[in-house]
């Protein structure tokens, strides 16, 4: 049941399916490697799959260091704080991708959004009615944010989980024998948390790569050229184009390229349950 | 995490007053800024147009109203969206326990050729973006004239929730030792008795924690059902998304609807959250 429609777009891929066929119910006639070699010879598509891999590459390291910063601040802030902290992350972790996304179209927005008229305050800066995606870098940098902002509260809440197992004596041994705290960090807690932060970083990976919800609600629907990544690029050629099997291709090149990541996380699942 | 005590486990040796000043401060700074999304949502819905639609924004509302909720609710599709999604939720949903139960029963209780491969095609699948699998889904209810309809929509939320659902429930099972199975069948069970009245109370709590979870990932899809529906078969999400428009969105109606939309997901979430963080970090393999 998993595994028939996996295997019906990678024989979609190989054949040249397009609206004629759709509502004719004719069968798509077979072209082999045609679609792929369609794919990897545009330059278009390239350009996606280099845009894709920047974006997860920045997301990720960014995400992951702001959730382990905020994991080891949560250790150190006065209890009630950490209340605070928690609660703030929970409602952000519970909000659903889309209301989120469109509460952030809604801050940024180019006439009535707060964050214009904030940053409008420093003096010496106009951004009134300053529109955000006409300059891809600004774009890219919002849906960064969005995308960290959401993902932060999984990993910092998982990392500090991980944090209490790291043995209170040792730190404090570490400590009082002149260790300075970046040592201590790098040497004991680090270590410790090292297959925990193989786990949510390898997810952060996974998640980050299928980027669609944030680009699609920023772009209303339409993502221009330079935001598509794989996920709207795939989408937009079989919904929008309706070249089906130009789609499939794409989503099986996007899978395949996440299955060298996805190996990661397996390998570590299966290590976890062989040490119980 | 941390809750009992105070700052239990926490080390204090060599911190000096000036840094956790700092930290603290930080901490409280860090927790502003990371509600102020959903606070400016809750803001945007409960303030008139004219405050809404301020070059200089009201950071409390002048004039609280509940005006955004109710227009949300007469808005077109509103109430048939919310139908729409309890209906595909709960097909999905029960549909996806009771299948998956029965294949976690027998990957965690039952040796049989290929067991192994079968996990790691559960893993896999988990882990394949349901977009990519959109396009053969989309031509497949297309082939059964299954687009446009209810059925169709939770046939793909099916799939979509199956993965995690045999994966959680595979963990509960596999917590529930095998010596009480055996010792039950000793005592004249049959196998079937074994499953109603051992192995099936005590993944309760497991099964309301998937249901849940189910629910959530269910609720809050909405790119596979503006796909294949029109805008009278879809659920609240799309609803939302319709009504963002590149000019002129009714920011405080909208708002509004997405308090109702979420509402459910909130308070669920927050009533599983301890089993969604460990669900998908320690779900370890046994065996």
């Amino acid at each position: 049941m998993l595994g028939w429609p996996l295997y019906r777009m990678i024989v979609l891929s190989f054949q040249n399916m397009r609206l004629r066929e759709l509502l004719t119910g004719l069968t798509p006639s077979w072209v082999g490697f045609e679609q792929y070699q369609k794919a990897l010879t545009d330059s278009a598509f390239w350009g996606v799959v280099g845009r894709t891999a920047a974006f997860t590459v920045v997301s990720v390291t960014v995400s992951v260091l702001s959730g382990l910063a905020v994991a080891l601040l949560m250790r150190r802030v006065h209890r009630r704080v950490r209340l605070a902290m928690m609660v703030a992350m929970m409602f952000v972790w519970a909000l659903p991708q889309l209301v989120a996304a469109q509460a952030f179209v809604w801050l940024t927005d180019s006439d009535f959004g707060v964050l214009n008229y904030l940053i409008d305050k420093i003096p010496g800066v106009d951004y009134a009615n300053h529109s955000w995606f006409v300059n891809p870098w600004q774009g890219w940098t919002l849906i960064t944010v969005l995308v960290v902002w959401a993902g932060v509260p999984f990993l910092a809440i998982s990392l500090s989980a991980g944090l209490t197992q790291v043995p209170k004596e040792l730190l404090e041994a570490a400590t009082v024998d002149g260790a300075t705290a970046w040592q201590a960090l790098r040497n004991i807690t680090l270590p410790i948390l090292k297959p925990l932060l193989t786990i949510v970083t390898t997810l952060s990976v996974i998640w980050n790569f299928g980027l669609f919800t944030q680009t699609w609600v920023f772009r209303a629907g339409h993502p221009e050229p330079y935001y598509q990544t794989l996920s709207t690029y795939s989408y937009t050629q079989a919904f929008g184009q309706a070249r089906y099997s130009y789609g499939s291709a794409i989503a099986v090149i996007t899978v395949l390229l996440m299955l060298g990541v996805m190996v990661f996380y397996i390998r570590q699942m299966f290590k976890i349950g062989e040490v119980d | 995490m941390a809750a009992a005590g105070h700052d239990d486990g926490v080390v204090t040796v060599g911190r000096s007053r000036i840094g956790t000043i700092f930290a603290n401060t930080g901490g409280i700074l860090f927790a502003l800024v990371m509600i102020f999304p959903v606070y400016w949502v809750l803001n945007t819905a409960l303030k008139p147009r004219d405050e809404v639609m301020s070059f200089k924004p009201y950071f409390i509302p002048a004039h609280p109203t509940l005006d955004n909720f109710t227009s949300a609710i007469k808005a077109e599709n509103f109430l048939s969206g919310l139908v729409n999604g309890l209906a595909i939720t709960a097909m999905a949903v029960t549909a996806a326990l009771v299948i998956g139960f029965l294949a976690a029963l027998a990957i965690a209780r039952f040796n049989f050729y290929g067991r192994r491969a079968i996990i790691m095609i559960i893993l896999c699948v988990q882990l394949v973006p349901l977009l990519a699998l959109l396009i053969p889904l989309f031509l497949m209810l297309q082939g059964w004239h299954l687009t446009n309809s209810l059925v169709g929509v939770a046939l793909v939320y099916l799939v979509l929730l199956l993965p995690y659902t045999v994966w959680t429930l595979r963990g509960f099972i596999a917590g529930i030792p095998k010596e009480l199975d055996e010792a039950a069948m000793i005592d004249g069970c049959t196998r079937a008795q074994v499953f109603w009245r051992i192995i099936l109370p005590l993944t309760g709590p497991g099964l309301v924690a998937t249901a849940v979870y189910g629910f959530i990932q269910a609720w809050n899809e909405f790119i596979i059902i503006n796909t294949l529906n029109s805008p009278d078969k879809q659920n609240l999400m799309a609803w939302l998304l319709q009504n963002q428009t590149e000019r002129g969105t009714a920011w405080g109606p909208l708002m509004a609807g997405a308090i109702i939309t979420s509402l459910p997901v909130v308070i669920f979430f927050l009533s599983i959250q301890r089993n969604i963080a460990t669900g998908l970090t320690a779900g370890a393999v046994k065996g």
